[in-house]
């Protein structure tokens, strides 16, 4: 049990590395770490995948993980309308409650209306203007910071189509990262509507690690000056040591 | 008098028999002598013994403590308690499992002492075994498994004053809770003092103690702080250097000098007054019957050590110190709370995915996190998982182009060696243990050969899973013999009888531990099983024959394997022979069903080694430094102090 796993120290591993590989992590916490990123985040099908596979009592989901799923893929493929209706299905509370989500939606319907609009080869903006004044105002109306965000947007009537490469504040909107990002927050609305928890262990454990990390180094505390995720001992001393958390590299 | 045991019974034997249970521990008497050459006649009380005697924690405690603290033999081991509010913390549960293993350790010595004369000798009456004490060996197993093998100790909190720390004319009571002074001190700058046994400790984050003022003597005067060790015995606390103290007499606060400072209102009779450090911060607070009276000092010297003090001048005054034996006036536990909850909501929000200007430097939790399940998954082999993550993530990313016709998904090619290795694991998992060997030879040959720790898991563990059919088949045996006696009832009930030898195993007075035995493991498995109950009484046999032929095998093999673990391992495997209902024993974790898995990720560990690949999944080892990173925190007493990763983020 204790002393199976007969690793060979690499002659130049940091004493903190060897502390790093000291930690015994049961594989049902990270099985149980697993299983809530499924469920939590909406993947069903892995999620009775890995019940299966892993020997895991399959977790009773609650009945909002196909619609999370539904609502999460209307909102990618910039269906935000459809998206609202099942969200308002669900509970209606959820946007009346959340007003800034609710600016979310309605701003990102927007921003698909103009694509729409200016990208057909006879661009008529109408109807996106329309939407803005019916729909988008009355709310933005309310709070200084959704008016400048809804100005903002409505200069992408202007810019668009565009040639060439699109400028800052604008490009940002254009990105598909905004619908995944909208997705993520309806999704952890949805849950907390429900009393669940609305992120994933998995997320809160990324964070966990990486505040540790920058209070470590705060603290002038002996660490490695770069903790890669990866611990093929041959990488680990090719890595560039780069102090930053570029977590993106860390697995591979 | 003992039940008949199953084997007879399946063998047909009504009468007493010496058949088949004894036989079989006859022929393993020299198994387990073999294993251990030096000590041929060792009964298994004194093995159990020096097991839990070598624990590092439970021995080094005596030597470690052992001139700061009394004796710790059997009368005198202090009552253990957690202050409220570190229960839950991390370092609580570290010390209260050294506690543990101390307990067990010393009822073990007591189990010896006494049962001198009743010890095993492996002879054909081994089925008379005495029963362990059924919880000692799930503890120390625990220790073994759970704590670090750093050798750093685990350093106490306050549990009384020091009787060899205190002015001479200070008297201790009460289990040394409780003391008073015999004298009075005339000297305008003289006092009488007395320090806790050990110090306020950093781990804590927060460390906070009580003292109430018992004596109703008028105008008392009575310092209550905390001080360095060397500091003067003969000086009220706060007068001297590294040395902090609250005053009665004049609600003052002293630090290093004679006039203090206003700070409190006085105290006296009957008053309980609160002392708080917070590492963190460096600050010491104080509190008065349940009300904080605010910051202190601040700039405390943290590096160095505190220990609770007080100090009184006047014949007949008696304190009493609260050390988190009892519930504390003061609402320190939401204190605690409140710190904590801070600190997770720092963590929960801190900026990750913060829009910097610089794009590239952006970093996108939500397609880290899928990247850190998707490799999980195929790393460790869960190869349909994988698959269905896949493809319900490409669906994903799909949905954008939006259009009805969107080419069809295509899974990613299968890592082949992904696949084996869940073959191998699925086998293990389901006891199937030579199919595993089998396989792992005919694929990784030399994984086996260069990992002979593994390979020794899996050879024991392939011995237990005998032991485990046996079981159940005998528990099936059980049925055809009760069968014939209650011949041709229709209204037979299997359940029933499932039930009735269930109550057997587990008489009602000793309610049955279910972490510790693997009887309800095994339970299912004998009602799953699809054989005829006569068929599995045959069968039984030939699996008793197996086990004798198998753990001779077992036994030559490893027997001049001179690592005390490969020795142990073995002791305890044989042993399971010499029970007659080894669910019950103390050995019975060894059979339950998750112990496969162990095995199974372990051998998957080092097949990926073999093939060049990393141990550790990226989640394992986000987990793995994310503890020893809030490990360091917590050294310092930092923030660290307030999180307990596993349960934190680990667990439901």
């Amino acid at each position: 049990m204790s002393s199976s796993t007969v690793s060979v120290p690499t002659p130049t591993q940091h004493a903190f590395q060897r502390r790093v590989d000291d930690v015994k992590i049961p594989k049902s916490d990270i099985n149980f770490v697993v299983m809530d990123y499924l469920i939590t985040e909406g993947y069903p099908l892995a999620a009775e995948k890995f019940a299966k596979e892993a020997n895991l009592k399959y977790p009773v989901i609650e009945g909002s993980i196909q619609a999370r799923v539904t609502i999460r893929r209307a909102i990618l493929s910039g269906d935000i309308e459809s998206a609202r209706n099942q969200i308002n299905d669900l509970n209606p509370e959820i946007l009346d409650k959340d007003l800034p989500l609710d600016f979310a939606l309605l701003k990102l319907q927007l921003i698909e209306l103009i694509r729409k609009c200016t990208s057909s080869p006879e661009p008529d903006v109408s109807p996106a203007l329309e939407f803005s004044q019916m729909e988008v105002a009355p709310l933005a109306a309310t709070n200084p910071d959704f008016l400048r965000e809804l100005e903002v947007t409505m200069c992408l009537l202007i810019i668009l189509p565009s040639d060439g490469p699109v400028q800052s504040p604008y490009a940002e909107l254009l990105k598909p990262s905004l619908r995944l990002d909208v997705a993520s927050r309806v999704n952890k609305a949805i849950l907390e509507s429900m009393g669940a928890r609305g992120e994933s262990k998995l997320r809160s454990l990324v964070r966990l690690r990486t505040w540790a990390e920058d209070k470590a180094r705060a603290a002038g505390l002996d660490i490695p000056p770069f903790l890669p995720l990866t611990s093929d001992g041959a990488q680990d001393g090719a890595e560039e040591t780069n102090g930053n958390h570029d977590c993106g590299d860390m697995v591979s | 008098m003992r039940r008949s045991s199953y084997a007879e019974v399946a063998a047909g034997n009504s009468g007493p028999s010496q058949n088949s249970r004894p036989l079989r521990a006859g022929a393993y008497a020299h198994l387990v002598n073999n294993t251990s050459p030096a000590v041929p006649q060792e009964s298994y009380q004194s093995r159990h013994l020096s097991r839990s005697v070598e624990l590092p924690d439970a021995t080094s405690w005596g030597t470690r403590y052992g001139t700061h603290m009394p004796r710790r033999n059997e009368t005198s081991l202090p009552e253990f308690f957690i202050p409220s509010y570190l229960k839950g913390s991390k370092y609580a549960d570290r010390l209260e499992r050294v506690h543990q293993a101390r307990v067990a350790a010393q009822r073990e010595a007591r189990v010896n002492q006494t049962s001198n004369g009743g010890s095993l000798s492996t002879s054909a009456s081994g089925v008379n075994l005495p029963k362990m004490p059924p919880t000692h060996r799930g503890i120390a197993h625990e220790i073994v498994e759970r704590l670090p093998p750093s050798e750093e100790p685990v350093d106490e909190w306050p549990m009384a004053w020091n009787d060899r720390d205190k002015h001479a004319q200070i008297e201790v009571e009460e289990g040394k809770r409780q003391v008073k002074l015999t004298v009075n001190i005339k000297s305008a700058d003289e006092a009488a003092t007395i320090r806790a046994d050990h110090c306020a400790p950093k781990k804590c984050g927060i460390y906070y103690f009580e003292v109430t003022v018992m004596s109703r003597v008028k105008d008392t005067t009575v310092g209550i702080g905390l001080s360095g060790p060397k500091v003067s015995l003969h000086r009220m606390p706060g007068w001297e250097p590294d040395s902090y103290g609250y005053h009665g007499d004049d609600g003052h606060i002293f630090n290093h000098n004679q006039s203090g400072r206003a700070y409190g209102p006085k105290f006296g009779s009957q008053d309980t007054i609160g002392c708080g450090i917070i590492f963190k911060t460096r600050q010491i607070f104080f509190t008065k019957n349940g009300y904080p009276l605010g910051t202190a000092f601040k700039d405390v010297n943290t590096e160095k050590r505190y220990y609770p003090v007080i100090g009184v001048k006047k014949n007949g005054e008696t304190l009493k110190a609260n050390f988190g034996q009892e519930p504390f006036v003061f609402d320190i536990d939401k204190m605690v709370q409140d710190e904590k909850f801070e600190i997770l909501n720092e963590i929960e929000n801190r900026p990750v995915s913060d829009s910097t200007d610089n794009e590239s430097e952006k970093f996108d939790e939500a397609s880290f996190t899928k990247d850190l399940i998707s490799q999980y998954l195929s790393h460790d082999g869960y190869v349909e998982t994988a698959r269905a993550f896949a493809e319900e993530v490409y669906a994903d990313t799909r949905a954008p182009a939006g259009t009805e016709d969107a080419d069809t998904y295509s899974p990613p090619v299968d890592d082949y060696h992904a696949i084996r290795r869940q073959e191998i694991r699925s086998a293990i998992l389901r006891g199937d243990i030579d199919h595993a060997i089998k396989h792992t030879n005919a694929y990784y040959p030399s994984v086996l050969r260069d990992n002979k720790d593994v390979y020794f898991k899996l050879r024991c563990r392939k011995f237990i899973e005998l032991i485990r059919t046996s079981t159940i088949l005998a528990a099936k045996g059980q049925y055809a013999q009760q069968k014939r006696a209650t011949n041709n009832h229709d209204d037979y009930d299997f359940e029933m009888e499932l039930d009735d030898y269930q109550s057997n195993s587990n008489p009602p007075h000793q309610p049955p531990h279910h972490h510790h035995h693997g009887w309800d493991d095994i339970a299912s498995e004998v009602d799953a099983l699809d054989l005829d109950p006569e068929a599995a009484a045959t069968r039984y046999q030939q699996v008793e024959h197996e086990i004798i032929e198998y753990g001779k095998e077992l036994g030559e093999e490893f027997a001049n394997d001179p690592r005390k673990e490969v020795k142990r391992a073995l002791e305890d495997t044989f042993a399971l022979v010499a029970y007659e209902k080894p669910w019950e024993s103390a050995l019975a974790p060894l059979l339950e069903k998750r112990g496969r898995a162990p095995v199974a990720e372990e051998l998957n560990g080092v097949i990926l080694v073999s093939l060049g690949k990393s141990p550790a999944a990226g989640i394992e080892r986000l987990a793995q430094q994310s503890e020893a990173l809030v490990d360091v925190l917590t050294e310092d007493g930092g923030a660290g102090a307030f999180l307990h990763v596993r349960r934190d983020f680990l667990q439901p």
